[in-house]
């Protein structure tokens, strides 16, 4: 990598060589029963050049022929795709736990044992189809730039995560735990979903209208790309985002505080540095509803005049391969903070609405400005605090500012959501919801 | 190449075993606004291996050559573990053996076309949208996707088959005040660099309906009578029905499975419903699937009921119906699973006048912006839409998504159009992604939808 480096400086000026290794194993059971064993090895390096102001981008699996790669990075400079900021020389980093060395002995058998226990205990409690499932996965990543910038980090993550369906809707309840070493379900976690999903047997047909939702962690989805793109410096600079002269304004609820913290290390996933070599910080995003900050990368940052949060990471939220995606702006530590309420609390808040376990058709609409509509599967409705049953093929449609302005209350527990955020569930009211009755 | 993958597999022992080592070259090219954002070509590459031994199957993807030895160890040994706890074993089904080479037929090979002709190409269109001063932004990618596939398997099949998908995507923005709408752009197919040549017609009219949908109403919510263009009828035909016939997916829900055995009436008489990955000159046609199987034409609804169902080799093993050749992968980094391969509504009688007149009061519903299964129940965004009133298209309207139970809409599809259409780009997420993934169909009509307006 070192000679790599050295040989695309002296021909670009500014360079910078990422390289990514990944080993990972999964089992999952459907069904209750074991179907799928896999593992996979894969590494790569992923070069970044920068002459003239123009960027160069060029990737491989084998670092084989360095003169290849080099020759294609310069190759791609042709195109004079424009890149007026300089890679950083940050030499600082944080001391975080990234890596548990029992997840790299974690041998697929006590995958299979975990996901096993679980399929098991779901069983005598739930008259539901049982999915479920363990990971485990140690990668590498290293930052080497021009400017001196030579960081390495290494991270472990494994985890458990299971579902019972409604037999016949292919829909259901889903938890997941991840930790830096095996998180096994917890009991709790375990009763929550077997619960949940009793209550959810009978289907009833409630009229639509404004009412109460709860969102869910594998609903939250909904709201987390929405919140994302809205506070992205990326949409700001395109004008898509309605944020953009709203700082220091409320533009959520009171209740609401946001932030991305990849400092946490207490959770897997934690970065010093973002995939430019930025130092990460934690960033508070929006304080009691009132907007403090967007999120940059080096290039969004720059074109702004303003300098990178340490936002930049090859991936979006779209996922991504860390080697053949080139940096840009994405908040992969995203967290709301928990307010006082239990679930239960939370349900009994609820004079009319849903509890929304999944959405559908989250990826589309005009996710810039906010707006969502999304199908409800499965959704718990719920009457005067009390669950009745299974509402079937009800939308809920809205804008996120109009949503997330109406918050009654904030959970008490934090669930992993998507690529790495961290949220509670989130009780909202006014949301226009419409049903088949 | 063939004569690397043997030496890999050389010392493994298992009833069965294949290996499928890919090289992929993908160019890229993006605009974001007017500002090029993105421009690369590279290739990487990969294997995957796949074990079977005494009903116990496991799958590695490696990316190092060095690590082939311990990759096809893992494999082995995670395939001695699945057979220690399975209740059943897992079986595949009799495959002919199959020596081949495939090289794609195209209109003309993108290969031979040099960078600065695609940027210019995509730099064009791309200027279309961009001079009116309502367009905010614009985000527009050229992509060449090629595969180079060798596969082997223990049972004597050896195939080479290359795979070249070309296309040009993304989304234009327009807004005015605080209002912003965006409009999906999509040109391309697996036939060449043809299909992306003199398509400004396509960005012409994109603009003109964003910028018209500036002024469109939201619409409002409620349930409708809707007709659907080729674009819906597809991506309907792909989510809300297709996926229950990938085997995979219904072969571990029990109920589902019940309730999808074939010979049962789903739908309307009048539906029929094709996977034909072999038609010519689309973008989802391939020969062999990434287990070697020779992809057939299958009638999945016929009149109404339930003929057909798409599989591996271990699911037409499972359920003792024969193979259809739909396993595939995204790339190197993945084990293949159940995809559709061209699926699309077959036309009926109907021109769309008639189907017009047919409906009388409803909604005419656009392009499809996404969409999602959960079950039984599907969403997915429709771009654009008009009212239509006694036969006639009226207004405009926008922000448009619609919801429904995949049982029930088979029933409520009471006509068919005559104009069969296939989409040019996919995408498909299944876990892992495919981006040939093809549905279209003719317009159609479906008496009643849950439409959420915002």
């Amino acid at each position: 990598m070192e000679k790599l480096l050295e040989m695309a400086r002296k021909a670009a000026g500014q360079a910078e060589v990422f390289s990514a290794e990944q080993t990972s194993s999964s089992v999952s059971f459907q069904d209750a029963k074991l179907y799928d064993l896999k593992t996979n090895f894969l590494s790569g390096v992923s070069l970044r050049i920068i002459k003239d102001g123009k960027l160069g981008f060029a990737y491989t699996r084998n670092l084989t022929d360095r003169q290849g790669l080099l020759d294609n990075a310069l190759h791609s400079l042709r195109g004079e795709v424009e890149a007026d900021y300089d890679l950083p020389d940050s030499r600082g980093s944080q001391d975080l736990i990234t890596y548990d060395p029992g997840t790299a002995k974690l041998t697929n058998k006590e995958l299979v044992g975990e996901a096993k226990r679980v399929c098991e205990i779901l069983k005598t409690r739930a008259a539901g189809e049982i999915m479920a499932g363990a990971y485990a996965s140690v990668d590498s990543l290293r930052i080497l730039n021009s400017r001196g910038v030579d960081l390495s980090q290494r991270n472990s993550q494994a985890g458990s995560y299971s579902s019972i369906i409604f037999p016949g809707s292919g829909s259901g309840i889903s938890r997941q735990t991840q930790g830096l070493e095996m998180e096994k379900m917890p009991e709790a976690l375990i009763s929550e979903m077997a619960d949940l999903f009793k209550q959810g047997q009978k289907t009833v047909q409630p009229k639509g209208g404004r009412m109460k939702v709860l969102f869910m962690p594998d609903s939250m989805i909904t709201l987390l790309w929405r919140i994302s793109s809205g506070l992205n410096g990326r949409s700001v600079y395109e004008k898509v985002s309605p944020n953009s002269a709203r700082l220091g304004q409320r533009i959520f609820s009171p209740k609401l505080t946001i932030f991305d913290d990849p400092l946490n290390d207490a959770y897997p996933g934690a970065r010093a540095w973002d995939d430019e070599g930025m130092p990460c910080q934690k960033l508070p995003l929006v304080e009691r509803g009132v907007l403090k900050a967007f999120f940059y990368d080096l290039k969004y940052a720059k074109k702004l005049g303003t300098v990178s949060t340490g936002h930049g990471y090859r991936g979006d939220i779209w996922g991504g391969d860390p080697v053949t995606v080139k940096p840009g702006p994405f908040l992969g530590h995203l967290f709301i903070e928990p307010g006082p309420a239990s679930l239960a609390k939370l349900i009994s808040l609820m004079d009319r609405g849903i509890i929304m376990e999944g959405a559908m058709g989250a990826h589309s609409g005009n996710i810039p400005n906010g707006d969502y509509s999304i199908g409800i599967s499965p959704g718990l409705y719920v009457e005067n605090g009390q669950i009745v049953g299974q509402v079937k093929g009800a939308m809920a449609a809205g804008n996120i500012y109009e949503t997330l302005a109406n918050v009654v209350e904030v959970g008490d527990t934090l669930y992993p959501s998507f690529e790495g955020a961290r949220v509670p569930p989130l009780l909202c009211e006014g949301v226009s919801v419409t049903t088949k009755a | 190449m063939f004569d690397k993958l043997e030496k890999i597999l050389a010392g493994a022992k298992a009833d069965y075993i294949d290996i499928r080592y890919e090289e992929v070259r993908e160019t890229a090219i993006g605009y974001s606004g007017k500002e090029l954002t993105a421009l690369s070509a590279n290739s990487s590459d990969g294997f995957v291996v796949r074990v079977l031994d005494k009903g116990g199957m496991a799958s590695v993807a490696f990316t190092r050559p060095e690590e082939a030895g311990a990759a096809v160890r893992s494999a082995v040994e995670n395939a001695a573990l699945f057979s220690r706890n399975m209740e059943k074993p897992v079986r595949l089904a009799e495959a002919p053996v199959i020596r081949d080479t495939i090289a794609p037929k195209m209109a003309e090979d993108p290969r031979g076309i040099t960078m600065e002709e695609k940027v210019e190409l995509l730099k064009k269109y791309n200027n279309i949208p961009l001079v009116q001063p309502k367009v905010v932004t614009t985000s527009i990618a050229y992509s060449e996707v090629y595969r180079k596939k060798y596969y082997l398997n223990s049972q004597g099949s050896r195939i080479q088959e290359d795979l070249i998908t070309t296309g040009i995507r993304g989304m234009i923005t327009a807004g005015e005040g605080s209002l912003t709408q965006n409009i999906r752009v999509g040109i391309g197919g697996s036939d060449g660099f043809g299909a992306i040549r003199g398509q400004e017609r396509h960005f012409e009219e994109k603009t003109k309906l964003v910028l018209d949908l500036l002024s469109a109403e939201p619409v409002k919510s409620g349930t409708y009578s809707c007709i659907i263009n080729p674009s819906l009828a597809g991506v309907f035909a792909h989510e809300a029905f297709g996926h229950f016939s990938e085997a995979d997916i219904v072969e571990t829900l029990p109920a589902m499975r019940k309730r999808m055995t074939l010979g049962t009436k789903l739908g309307n008489g009048i539906l029929n419903i094709i996977d034909d990955a072999t038609r010519p000159g689309q973008l989802g046609f391939y020969k062999y699937d990434d287990e070697g199987v020779a992809v057939r034409p299958v009638q999945l609804i016929k009149d109404g009921v339930l003929a057909g169902r798409l599989h591996s080799r271990r699911t037409a093993a499972e359920f003792g119906e024969p193979l259809s050749g739909h396993c595939v992968a995204e790339d190197y980094r993945y084990a293949p699973i159940v995809r559709m391969g061209t699926i699309y509504i077959q036309p009926g009688g109907k021109g769309f006048d008639e189907l017009l007149q047919g409906m009388g009061d409803g909604l005419y519903l656009l392009d499809a912006k996404g969409g999602q299964t959960s079950g039984e129940n599907f969403t997915f965004g429709a771009n654009y839409g008009y009212q239509v009133r006694q036969g006639k298209i009226g207004r405009l309207v926008r922000d448009i998504n619609i919801s429904g139970n995949l049982y029930q809409t088979l029933m409520d599809i009471s006509a068919v159009g005559n104009d069969l259409k296939l989409s040019q780009v996919g995408g498909c997420g299944k876990g892992q992604s495919n981006i040939r993934s093809c549905n279209g169909g003719p317009h159609i009509i479906i008496d009643k939808l849950i439409v959420g307006g915002i």
